[in-house]
């Protein structure tokens, strides 16, 4: 017997590995250096050293000791990062507006010319507005260029594991920690810390590094748009055939019907999805709305509101037989008593049938989230992407864009696991990532009990 | 309030045949009833009089709650249903097609063998048929639930819980809340499907006794397997079996001097 130990090495421009396999038997000592750092880079992972000086233009920092080391690095790692964060901020909130805007002004001029109501004084007009646009553009880039030349004035200077002088620029640094040095409580702290930056962060390095932020976004955009979308129309057809549809040969097949949609494979969904939504319904959405934009697709394209119809669609048929079951468990004696008192049909399911019949409405629900947020392989086909640039809602107006493509947690294990140039590296992640997908199936699922014990408990029916 | 005419309360019809239009509230003409293949009622015909509690008796499946049901269409929602003949209500015939049915169960209330209140409160559930008659004034609707509780003489007993689930009450609270709820919006004309066979004998006691004030304000038809009941309550009692009408006739004449064999039979105890 002889064990091995997986050692994540990192320092990856130095050694290609980000894991290597060590055996026991080969390893003569271990030693623990309090000094050493560990450094999380915005690229190229993670960086094991021992500091050794700041370099501020280009001039090394004169240092006594590894205490007033520790402080000066400490001090301009929080100068730079504000300024990373500052100009992260200013590019991708004032300049990615600008340049919505400048889109939707070539696209509103478009939309002119195809109607032919482009008169020069319009033309005069966008022109002004365009020119305005790029002109505080220009202004907005010179600042985003001076932000990061201030940050990118310093670097660190690092001893390897070799034993060589490593220069890092401090702006691709984004954390700077002494593991050995820290007591528990730190170390607590650290993890958390940790945690927080894997579900609030952007991905960074085709998704091996970072957080997922926009994928637990996506994945609860879409669920909850599905939800809105198949409640009504499952309730909806579930009240039909239970109460007005005759009891014939015709209904009883498309209850068969009904029930065996939920036995076709998904993928089928997703094609179907692809073929009429994307294809024929979104294309014509843009040939009667935004025929400006053509040939690029508007909604067209895989988007975020095809797949919540697709998943809807999918997820029908748990909703329907759910709430026939509740409809056809309220008894006839509570029917009855509200026609007596004059209700008609319409009234009485308004008024008392759908009430009582809300937790099971709710629990097809329920089902139906369970179903749909782990759903991932027709999610590939309409509308899901490695990496969304923007989120389905952001702060321009209409502020909800459902023609956006969206990340979603399930495709992102999939495509960190499988697609990413460094799968060794990103092992960590997929882990993380699937358990955090559970927790998040899981809280929408708690969420959709709690109403539904809330309602059970309102419309207790009578126990006869 | 419907408006009482003294010489309607308390007169003794010898003759039910003979009722005026005035006097009528129902009138109930050469009525069959099949169920699919199989007929259940026999052409019956009947007058029930303004005011006064008539009380249909007869062994079990003789067809007297169904009778009872075709006096506000209730039998509409059962498949395969056929009803000809005439229930006239103000010399109409409910069965013709333009009639609103909704409207008829507003003129006829019913209350069932079992207390059916809905998973509500008791005001929601005192004041339902007023909503939905679109009535949301605040005022109006305290107005009535009170009134109407108190006439079915449960106010004292929820006056301070009101907004308390129904479904917390007894079953005779129940019971008559659900007759409560049935005269807030203020029908003509009151059906009880044996509104007391699922109850105690004090929850009974207490119905019956309300039964016999209702009628000042409601023409009261009972159905009621209990003998002693319809000789308590009513003050005419229809004899029914097997589908057919047998006697009808005022409570007194028929219990003590059966015009029939059979309605002898049965009062004694010889069958049923």
């Amino acid at each position: 017997m002889v064990t091995r130990y997986l050692v994540k090495t990192g320092n990856r421009e130095l050694v290609g590995l980000d894991f290597r396999w060590i055996l026991a038997t080969n390893i003569r000592s271990r030693i623990e250096p309090k000094d050493i750092a560990i450094i999380e880079r915005s690229k190229n992972g993670f960086f094991y050293g021992f500091p050794v000086a700041v370099v501020e233009n280009g001039q090394r920092l004169p240092t006594t000791d590894k205490q007033q080391l520790a402080q000066q690095l400490a001090a301009n790692i929080s100068r730079v990062s504000t300024l990373v964060d500052e100009a992260k901020s200013l590019q991708k909130h004032d300049i990615g507006n600008i340049n919505y805007q400048l889109e939707q002004l070539r696209l509103d001029e478009r939309a002119d010319k195809l109607n032919g109501s482009l008169t020069s004084a319009k033309q005069h007009a966008y022109l002004a507005q365009t020119e305005a646009l790029q002109q505080s553009y220009k202004i907005l880039e010179q600042a985003l260029f001076e932000l990061r030349a201030q940050a990118s004035r310093d670097s660190i200077v690092m001893l390897d594991m070799s034993g060589k002088e490593v220069s890092l620029k401090l702006n691709t640094v984004l954390d700077l920690t002494y593991p050995n040095q820290l007591n528990w409580l730190q170390k607590l702290a650290q993890w958390g810390s940790g945690l927080a930056k894997f579900v609030v962060d952007d991905p960074r390095e085709a998704n091996t590094e970072g957080g997922v932020f926009p994928a637990i976004f996506g994945t609860v955009f879409m669920v909850m748009l599905m939800a809105v979308i198949v409640m009504p129309f499952g309730v909806v057809a579930a009240i039909y055939l239970h109460e007005y549809a005759s009891k014939g040969p015709i209904t009883k097949i498309i209850r068969i019907a009904v029930i065996n949609l939920a036995g076709v494979p998904s993928i089928v969904y997703g094609v179907f999805g692809l073929g009429f939504f994307v294809y024929m319904v979104g294309g014509s959405i843009d040939n009667l709305f935004y025929p400006e934009a053509l040939p690029t697709p508007t909604f067209g394209s895989p988007g975020v509101l095809w797949s919540a119809l697709t998943l809807a669609i999918l997820t029908l048929p748990v909703v329907i037989v759910s709430t026939e079951e509740g409809l056809s468990r309220i008894p006839s004696s509570i029917r009855q008593g509200s026609l007596a008192l004059g209700a008609t049909k319409a009234e009485t399911l308004w008024r008392i049938v759908l009430p009582m019949a809300s937790p099971a409405i709710m629990t097809g629900l329920i089902l139906a989230v369970a179903r749909a947020a782990g759903e991932v392989a027709p999610l590939m086909l309409v509308g899901v992407v490695k990496l969304a640039p923007t989120l389905p809602v952001d702060l321009n107006f209409p502020f909800v864009h459902l023609e956006r493509k969206f990340m979603h947690l399930g495709f992102h294990i999939y495509d960190v696991g499988f697609q990413s140039p460094n799968v060794e590296a990103a092992r960590p992640l997929v882990y993380a990532t699937s358990f955090l997908l559970v927790t998040v199936i899981v809280a929408l699922n708690l969420t959709a009990i709690g109403i539904r014990n809330h309602l059970r408990e309102k419309y207790r029916a009578l126990e006869s | 309030m419907i408006a009482i005419d003294p010489s309607v309360i308390g007169a003794k019809n010898t003759d039910l045949a003979d009722l005026t239009t005035q006097q009528t509230a129902l009138e109930i003409r050469h009525l069959n009833l099949h169920y699919g293949d199989k007929q259940t009622l026999f052409d019956v015909s009947m007058k029930i009089p303004k005011n006064q509690v008539t009380a249909f008796i007869g062994p079990s499946g003789c067809g007297k709650s169904t009778l009872l049901r075709c006096i506000n269409r209730m039998n509409d929602l059962v498949d395969d249903c056929n009803i000809d003949g005439e229930v006239l209500l103000h010399g109409h015939n409910i069965y013709q097609k333009q009639v609103d049915v909704a409207a008829l169960r507003r003129t006829v209330g019913m209350v069932f063998q079992r207390p059916n209140p809905f998973p509500k409160s008791i005001y929601e559930n005192v004041v339902y048929g007023l909503r939905l008659q679109g009535i949301n004034n605040r005022r109006e609707l305290n107005d009535a639930a009170e009134r109407s509780l108190r006439e079915a003489a449960l106010w004292n007993e929820v006056k301070d819980r009101l907004h308390d689930s129904a479904l917390g009450l007894s079953g005779g609270q129940q019971q008559r809340l659900v007759i409560a709820r049935a005269i807030a919006i203020e029908p003509e004309v009151l059906l009880l499907d044996e509104p007391t066979s699922a109850l105690d004998p004090i929850s009974t006691l207490i119905i019956e006794e309300l039964i016999t004030e209702l009628k000042q304000h409601f023409t009261v038809v009972i159905v009621t397997h209990n003998m002693q009941q319809a000789a308590r309550v009513s003050d005419q009692t229809a004899f029914m079996y097997m589908g057919q009408l047998i006697e009808y006739a005022d409570t007194d004449t028929l219990f003590t001097m059966p015009a029939k064999r059979q309605t002898e039979d049965y009062i004694t105890g010889r069958y049923g």
